[in-house]
This record gives C-alpha cells, sequence and structure tokens, in this order.
C-alpha cells in the first residue's frame, strides 16, 4: 500500500506577511490496547526521521483516562537538551491498519506528536519529493 | 492562510475537509468538546506553537 501526502503549509512568522514553511506529516489516530479502547479524533503528527521513537503530546494520555507517570519514564536527548518522557504502549492507527507501540508522551510539546524511528519508521519505506512537495508512504509488513 | 488566524500555543479543530476552523481550546480534551458541540464529530486536530518558525525538536 503506498500513499502520497502532500506537504502540509504552515505560517512564517520571521518572513514577509505572506511567508511560509512546508512540512511533512501524517494524518493519526491512537488509542488504548483494551478491547474496543475509544481512538482519539484524527490528528496531524510530523513524519520525522530525526526522532528516535514516537512522541506524543501528554494531552491525549489525559483524554483517554490515563495517568501520564504511570508509564515507564525514560530520558530523551533532544535539541534543547534533555526532558523526562514516559512510555506507554498504544494502537497507533496509520495507513495499512493499525499498529501496536511503545511511543512517549510528554508535556509541552510545540506539536501533537513526531513520527519517529520506533513506532512509525519501522513500518513504512519513506521518501521525501521536494519537487512535488509531498512525502511518499509504503506500508511494509514483516512476518 | 487559515491557520494564521489560529491560537496560537492552543489545539485546533478543523472541518472534515480541512478549510474551516471548527473550535480551538487550551487541552486536547477541551477542542474536542468544542469541536462536537458545533457539530463536527470527526475534525482534524492540530496543535499550534507558541510562535510560527522552522522547527527542530
Amino acid at each position: 500500500m503506498r500513499q502520497k501526502i502532500p506537504y502540509k503549509i504552515y505560517p512564517d512568522a520571521f518572513g514577509p506577511p505572506d511567508a511560509h514553511l512546508y512540512s511533512a506529516m501524517l494524518n493519526v489516530q491512537i488509542a488504548l490496547l483494551s478491547a474496543n479502547a475509544p481512538r482519539t479524533k484524527r490528528f496531524e503528527a510530523i513524519i520525522d526521521s530525526g526522532a528516535t521513537r514516537t512522541l506524543f503530546h501528554a494531552d491525549f494520555l489525559r483524554y483517554l483516562g490515563v495517568d501520564l507517570t504511570a508509564g515507564e519514564p525514560e530520558i530523551i536527548q533532544g535539541i534543547g537538551g534533555r526532558e523526562s518522557t514516559y512510555l506507554h504502549e498504544i494502537a497507533l492507527y496509520i495507513p495499512g491498519g493499525a499498529v501496536k507501540i511503545k511511543a512517549a508522551f510528554k508535556d509541552g510539546l510545540p506539536v501533537a506528536g513526531l513520527l519517529g524511528m520506533q513506532g512509525f519508521f519501522e513500518f513504512f519505506k519513506v521518501s521525501f519529493d521536494p519537487e512535488a512537495r509531498a512525502c511518499e508512504i509504503e506500508r511494509v509488513y514483516r512476518a | 492562510m487559515l491557520l494564521r488566524s489560529a491560537p496560537l500555543n492552543s489545539w485546533i479543530a478543523l472541518s472534515q475537509d480541512e478549510t474551516e476552523i471548527v473550535a480551538t481550546g487550551a487541552t486536547y480534551s477541551e477542542v474536542v468538546e468544542r469541536s462536537e458541540k458545533a457539530g463536527v464529530s470527526d475534525p482534524l486536530i492540530i496543535k499550534t506553537p507558541d510562535q510560527w518558525s522552522p522547527l527542530s525538536l
């Protein structure tokens, strides 16, 4: 299964009035692993090969009724320094079907989530086309 | 561009066709509740940063 995903366009506050930026984003949903667990609404997450692990805003856990700190603590190293996160096992709804992953959660993220090497890229071949301003993902199924 | 008018450091709900902001909120739960009150049960949710600038996370 292949899907072409046009880059999303965002304002750039530091350029001229019409300045904008491009970002590769995918609309996803998450849920707890229990049977018939409700999903979040669709939300935009950045396709980010620079992220070791898939990371989501902690607000999603509160919506799903889960205590952030009940997860396994993990320290991550970001551009801005060390950050504390908590790992939770969830279902991630992505093109081609849901997968069970261990994702990190934290408060204060400027975005809803990052789809990283663990929890996202292990399920897809991903290519970026700067001319088409689009990303192409192809689901990989392993036995 | 639709997002220029969106509040910063907030959660935004877009209509299903992504052409209209149907609700905003300080939390994910709040924007979902407001979106449903606005009659939009299948919004696309976006988290806005505290300023629109290039991201390196």
